[in-house]
């Protein structure tokens, strides 16, 4: 169940003509969980679709497991097991039917389909659920049906396409976890989609960010995270604050203050920059209020949001826009005053200044 | 106003003599019309109604028992050789044209619905075009088809040289009936599929099954609400069909037709009377049948007699 | 889309149905307008058959056209209001009237005309005039129109319309024409195209209600058929078609209309 799979040069255009991917290559290795994150139409879907076989690249793409070149086989030999986003259960079986669906088809024999269905009902805690309507279960049960239904047939790849939308939060989570330890605890290869950042934070080995057909930026979610490598990807896990900056012979200068050890990335030409005007991104712990002596910026707290954990400031006068500065909850500070900041360096992304967002 | 005041209270205890209409009407709620307007609103299809379908059918119930054999009548239908015959016969037919149209309308209705073609909207048109002829229009296009000067006739003249004519016999009037048929359940079974979820059958192809699998596992349990009350609604329209017989004029002794000959040729309108009631009946239960199983809406596409 | 061998055969059989659908209608239309259909095209095309046809059977078609005008204005007057109500104040009792509304659908026209006959044959005036034949009509066609305007009014919120009317001063038959019903013409509009369409292609019940007086199309094309030429009936068949096909035509448009509305609110919640 630990199919490595491979996608080589492959791109998707519509009938009507709309270019859904660019042409990418991937590689997922055995075993490995790989979640695809990004907005709605970013193509992300259209990935896993092509991967369990439901669309096909186009002409010169190439889509292997194992080495074995797959790319024109249908869904129905390409043995994966996939869940949908509404679940996609059959109204007209019971639990134990559906799951057993996959096994049926496969022509095993009725003993063995039994033990199996059995084992998976238990794996997935809902034994109890077996002769039960599906139209009679809760969200989560019938996640977990779909779930069930779709190891049964022990897929090479497990492909899950949003299975947590339609559900509300805390179940969401819970089941997130739920399905971390699954993944960990069946070493199947899983491809995920999601537009949720945190799902694919906690989720993924790997993360592909995806953007409008393309794919932005691959790496483990701590690489994500802290080194996002283009301002879509910075904007998208997090880092939403904005300030401007000049890079002069390799240091960043911001204001009238100089920080070395801060590089520039370039995403287009994928080189470190030394000149130019460049945009700085961080989250709210790029800044951190402190005594004047220390601040390089002063600024206005507009707002002041008591989260609990700590204190969320929004404040004017450092960036273009109004900054989020997060401080320790017990930090006394009330909106219309001034608040002095200094930057923390090294939770700075810099990007050299364009024209637009991309 | 008293009962306008109880509207206002939201509750439904007005006093007599407005309790009737208001029990009748449900509870009072601010907005709606008071129950004596509900009633002036309710008098034109309250009068249609009992006056000429309420009065008139049981007056042929009673009529039934003023024939010459009385109460015994009522079951003419069963105890005359004849008749039972007819019954038969028809039955025989609506069930063979309902389970043809089934088949046919299901394969085309779904594939209509599945496929962009160009033309695919006019086919759609076309195939529904009948939906409006009166039953005899039906018998005509049928003489058209396979009548002395059909174009069937002119086919198989040309390529074996010998003319099919069936138009006059039973195959022809199964033509007839299929033709009204046929629109009435091709456009069910494509709101039927129009409601398919698609993701249902990719799931089942993920796990493997071939067309036919998803076919018998996951598309036809899906229509089968559809195809069982468009089904029912074609046995209905069949079992009722006159005018295409009528106008066929074939050996065959469908009921309407019986019914037709007692009444007008033979004057026998007890008999008349009590076959008319039957044959009403099991039209009736067939559909409130599919009601009950299917749900309320199901039989709302009845259109027309043919 | 992949097209082999089972997309083919798919296509072969509609296009056998289509065909079969088709071919009687448009031979029927040609014979009416052929000199002589048994040479075929080749003979020339005539309006003479159609003009024969007007001569024989005028006052049926005409007698048709009024019933159904009739028809048309009876049902809106009985099935506008009834739908308001049965839609508004739903109860058991109202269930079971909308069940007897109904059954006239459900039981052949054959029987339906047998009762009127049974009970109203001796009214001599009223039985021998074409106002026999409408309450047929009516009869069978009420249950549509309100089964369409029904529809329309469960869709719209009708009880925060009217009490919005009634918080600005409007009492009930202000609310009525000049909300309720302004609100629900797309299925008055619908259910008033299917009333005359149906009216007009009526048979059993007619043929059933009928005396040589007043005979409506339908039962005019059964004679021509029994007893006049092919190039009459049909010629006469074709008059039939003419007038039923913008009726189809606009009752399809409706449809389509109402399809589209409906699809464009579903994707603007689609938005993920």
């Amino acid at each position: 169940m630990s199919t490595q799979i491979r996608l080589r040069n492959c791109a998707k255009t519509f009938a009507d003509g709309t270019r859904a991917l660019a042409p990418f290559d991937l590689t997922i290795e055995g075993g490995e969980t790989i979640v695809l994150l990004g907005p709605s139409g970013c193509g992300k879907t259209t990935i896993l679709r092509m991967i369990a076989g439901l669309e096909f690249p186009d002409a010169g793409g190439v889509i292997s497991f194992d080495g074995d070149d797959v790319t024109r086989q249908s869904i129905e030999k390409r043995r994966v097991g996939m869940v949908f986003q509404s679940y996609a259960l059959f109204p007209n079986m019971t639990v134990a039917e559906n799951v057993a669906y996959g096994l049926k088809v496969h022509g095993v024999p009725s003993a063995e389909r039994d033990a199996r269905v059995d084992a998976m009902l238990e794996m997935m805690h809902i034994d109890m659920l077996a002769d039960r309507r599906i139209d009679q279960l809760s969200g989560g049960q019938r996640q977990r049906v779909a779930l069930a239904r779709a190891i049964a047939v022990q897929p090479r790849v497990l492909l899950l396409d949003e299975p947590l939308t339609a559900l509300d939060a805390k179940l969401r989570v819970r089941l997130r976890t739920e399905i971390n330890a699954l993944l960990r605890k069946l070493g199947i290869t899983a491809v995920y989609v999601t537009h949720d950042q945190e799902e694919a934070m906690a989720l993924g080995d790997r993360i592909v960010v995806m953007q409008k057909g393309e794919i932005a930026q691959i790496g483990t979610p701590r690489e994500i995270y802290r080194k996002p490598q283009n301002p879509f990807v910075a904007d998208f896990v997090g880092a939403a604050n904005r300030m401007t900056g000049q890079m002069r012979d390799g240091r960043l200068h911001i204001g009238a203050h100089v920080f070395d050890a801060v590089d520039a990335f370039d995403p287009r030409h994928g080189a470190i920059i030394d000149q130019g005007a460049v945009e700085l991104y961080f989250r709210a712990d790029g800044l951190s209020p402190c005594d004047l002596d220390e601040a390089h910026f002063t600024g206005r707290v507009e707002a002041v949001s008591y989260l609990g954990e700590r204190l969320r400031l929004t404040v004017s006068g450092i960036g273009p826009q109004a900054v989020t500065i997060d401080t320790h909850a017990d930090d006394v500070i009330e909106a219309g005053a001034d608040v002095h900041c200094r930057v923390n360096a090294d939770r700075l992304t810099v990007f050299p200044a364009v024209a637009v967002h991309s | 106003m008293s009962s306008v005041e109880h509207i206002k209270e939201g509750r439904s205890r007005p006093s007599f003599p407005w309790a009737f209409p208001s029990s009748l009407f449900g509870r009072a709620t601010p907005g709606a019309g008071s129950p004596a307007i509900l009633a002036l609103l309710m008098l034109p299809g309250l009068i249609i109604v009992a006056a000429f379908f309420i009065i008139p059918m049981a007056l042929v119930a009673m009529r039934v028992a003023d024939g010459p054999d009385g109460l015994a009548t009522y079951f003419v239908i069963l105890t005359n050789d004849r008749y039972l015959a007819s019954l038969i016969q028809t039955l025989v037919m609506s069930g063979g044209v309902t389970v043809t149209a089934l088949v046919l309308c299901g394969i085309c209705g779904l594939f209509l619905v599945r496929n962009r073609f160009a033309g695919r909207n006019v086919i759609t048109a076309l195939l529904t075009l009948p939906l409006s002829f009166p039953g005899t229009v039906v018998g005509f296009m049928v003489i058209m088809l396979a009548g002395r000067q059909g174009v069937i006739g002119s086919i198989t003249d040309a390529l074996w040289g010998e003319k099919i004519v069936f138009a006059y016999e039973i195959t022809g009037l199964f033509v007839g009936y299929l033709y009204f048929s046929i629109p009435r359940v091709i456009l069910a079974v494509m709101a039927s599929a129009e409601k398919l979820d698609p993701q249902l059958e990719e799931a089942a192809r993920s796990l493997g099954a071939p067309t036919w699998r998803v076919v018998k596992d996951v598309i036809l349990p899906g229509l089968m609400p559809g195809l069982v009350s468009s089904g029912a609604i074609c046995f209905a329209t069949a079992m009722g069909a006159f005018g295409t017989a009528f106008t066929l004029a074939t050996d065959i002794d469908v009921l309407p037709m019986v019914i037709y000959t007692e009444f007008t040729r033979n004057a026998n309108i007890a008999v008349a009377a009590a076959l008319s009631i039957a044959l009403g009946a099991m039209t009736w239960a067939v559909l409130a049948a599919v009601r009950v199983f299917v749900g309320n809406g199901a039989t709302s596409g009845t259109g027309g007699g043919a | 889309m992949r097209r082999d061998w089972k997309f083919y055969s798919q296509l072969g059989l509609t296009i056998v149905l289509c065909l079969f659908i088709v071919v009687p209608v448009v031979m029927s239309a040609l014979a009416g307008v052929t000199v002589n259909v048994f040479k075929g095209l080749s003979s020339g095309l005539t309006l003479r058959w159609v003009f024969e046809v007007w001569d024989l059977y005028a006052q049926s078609i005409l007698l048709s056209l009024g019933i159904a005008m009739a028809c048309l204005v009876v049902t809106l007057v009985a099935g506008v209001p009834l739908a308001y109500v049965l839609v508004r104040r739903p109860s058991r009792m109202m269930r079971l009237f909308e069940e007897l509304l109904t059954l006239p659908v459900a039981i052949p026209g054959l029987a339906l005309a047998l009762a009127l006959l049974i009970t109203y044959g001796g009214v001599s005036g009223y039985r021998s005039s074409w106002l026999f034949i409408l309450t047929g009509h009516v009869l069978f066609t009420l249950p549509f129109m309100v089964r369409s305007v029904a529809a329309v009014m469960a869709a719209m919120d009708m009880k925060m319309l009217e009490e919005g009317a009634a918080s600005l001063g409007a009492g009930f038959w202000r609310r009525f024409f000049g909300v309720i019903v302004p609100n629900a013409k797309p299925g008055i509009l619908a259910g008033a195209l299917m009333v005359v369409t149906l009216s007009i292609g009526e048979f059993n019940l007619t043929w059933m209600l009928h005396t040589p007086l007043t005979k409506t199309l339908p039962v005019g094309l059964a004679d021509a058929y029994a007893s006049m030429r092919l190039e009459i009936g049909s010629a006469y068949t074709l008059i039939f078609f003419v007038l039923i096909m913008p009726l189809l035509i606009a009752m399809q448009a409706l449809a389509d209309r109402g399809k589209h509305a409906s699809r464009r609110i579903d994707t603007a919640e689609d938005t993920l």
